[in-house]
């Protein structure tokens, strides 16, 4: 019957070489003693449309076939989830940040913008998209590849059966804080405010006798401001050195002091703080290109800015949040 | 929760749960040959249905593993293969038979205490 036949033909299709023949014999047998048996029932043959039911009964020959198939994956399901993890890192950690650096540029950057949308805002969504796929590929084949590989040595070494409990990480708790990083935070807020008071404290700043460099008279605020800000991040240090993990109130204040550093560093960068500059043997017409150029990159760095200011933001937010649960959790 | 007894994943834990007992209800009924249309009948008229898409991957399984012998006979005029337990596969039913035994017990156990419990 031709039904049948094609209907064969379309499962070894799918089939693997060496048992082609044989499974669709034994499947064709199969249909057959169905067929013979319904027809000894009704007592007559089975027409065409009472066949194809049968036929569709047992499936689409594809699904047919893939069930002789042995089960293979690429990636087993153990690094499958270490692949994830690296494929998250990866995205989050530069896919992500690119695109919103991008979207950052496009909005509060005009000369970029026009770079980019010139001659049409297709052509700039087309080259991001193009540059991420790249990207993507860039890091995703490769670490695809090596997975696999890995998968198939795991099959013959089989090294996820030589651990021991003793090897495994300690248990992480995300509301302490290491005594090392905030040593090392006193130590570098306190060099700093002693290095800003020395040498920022005035608008007009000298860098040996070669030189000198004048700033915009706003600079004072942001000499206040960063004296205050390292003066209160060393204090606020010193504490979680001595008590070396979280509190709602530590949080919040750390939240305020990067804040209050993200909105300076922001306001800084747009700000053309650089009023003038001489350097010895250069001639002043140099350095008041320098100056503008300087001034300019500041300016045009701004949209990276503010997107690094919110990032830190949504941190230290983050940081409260996750703490308020363990909070209310060790009340008794 | 309670899942509704027509769910789709009611149906996938009824699928799981049946899995295992097909091998050994296809084991069982191979102590006499059979070729997989009439095997497939046979295991359908004691309740236990089982489309050709499982059954046949699943004999040549247990044929690759040993457990199963095979061969093509011409019966009725056309030629079939007929499947039968192998003698590694007697051993092995058996010690699968004695673990579904202790299964049955344990749950039949577990099941008892909580009914005493609920009591």
């Amino acid at each position: 019957m031709e039904l049948i036949e094609r209907y064969l033909e379309a499962v070894k299709f799918g089939l693997p070489k060496r048992q082609k023949d044989d499974i669709i014999a034994e499947l064709s047998e199969d249909i057959y003693s169905q067929i013979e048996e319904r027809e000894t029932a009704l007592g007559r043959k089975l027409n065409e449309g009472e066949v194809e039911e049968i036929l569709k009964q047992r499936g689409h020959p594809l699904l047919v076939a893939n069930r002789f198939l042995p089960q293979e994956s690429l990636i087993g399901p153990v690094f499958f989830l270490i692949y994830r993890f690296v494929l998250k890192i990866f995205a989050y950690g530069y896919l992500l940040p690119y695109t919103l650096v991008w979207i950052g540029l496009m909005i509060f950057s005009p000369s970029y913008r026009f770079e980019q949308t010139h001659p049409s805002w297709f052509g700039a969504f087309a080259s991001l998209f193009s540059y991420l796929w790249f990207a993507f590929c860039l890091v995703v084949v490769p670490l695809t590849i090596a997975f696999a590989v890995l998968e198939r040595q795991q099959a013959r070494v089989r090294f996820f059966d030589r651990w021991s409990p003793r090897k495994l990480p300690p248990v992480r708790n995300p509301n302490a804080i290491p005594r090392s990083s905030s040593a090392a935070e006193v130590a570098v807020n306190l060099i700093f405010f002693v290095w800003w008071a020395v040498y920022a404290h005035s608008p007009e700043l000298r860098i040996g006798s070669m030189i000198h460099i004048s700033f915009q008279p706003q600079w004072l605020w942001f000499f206040w401001g960063y004296l205050a800000l390292a003066l209160g991040n060393a204090a606020l240090s010193a504490t979680n050195l001595l008590h070396p993990y979280w509190t709602i109130i530590r949080a919040k204040l750390r939240l305020f002091s990067d804040g209050v550093g993200a909105a300076l560093f922001c306001w800084l960068m747009q700000a053309n703080i650089l009023d003038g500059m001489s350097i010895t043997n250069v001639p002043a017409e140099k350095a008041t290109a320098l100056t503008q150029a300087i001034n300019h990159w500041m300016t045009t760095l701004f949209p990276a800015a503010i997107v690094v200011g919110l990032v830190v933001i949504a941190t230290g937010i983050y940081r409260i949040v996750r703490l308020k649960p363990a909070v209310e959790h060790s009340l008794p | 929760m309670v899942i509704p007894i027509n769910s789709e994943a009611f149906e996938n834990l009824r699928l799981e749960l049946r899995r295992g007992c097909l091998v050994l209800a296809v084991l069982a009924a191979l102590r006499s040959e059979q070729y997989g249309y009439t095997l497939r009948k046979t295991l359908s008229e004691r309740g236990l249905e089982i489309d050709e898409g499982t059954l046949y991957p699943l004999l040549r399984r247990l044929e690759t593993q040993g457990l199963l012998d095979s061969e093509w006979r011409e019966e009725e005029k056309r030629k079939k293969r007929f499947y039968l337990l192998s003698a590694d596969g007697a051993l092995v039913l058996d010690q699968l038979l004695a673990e579904w035994r202790n299964l049955d017990s344990s749950i039949y156990t577990i099941l008892k205490e909580q009914s005493h419990g609920t009591d």
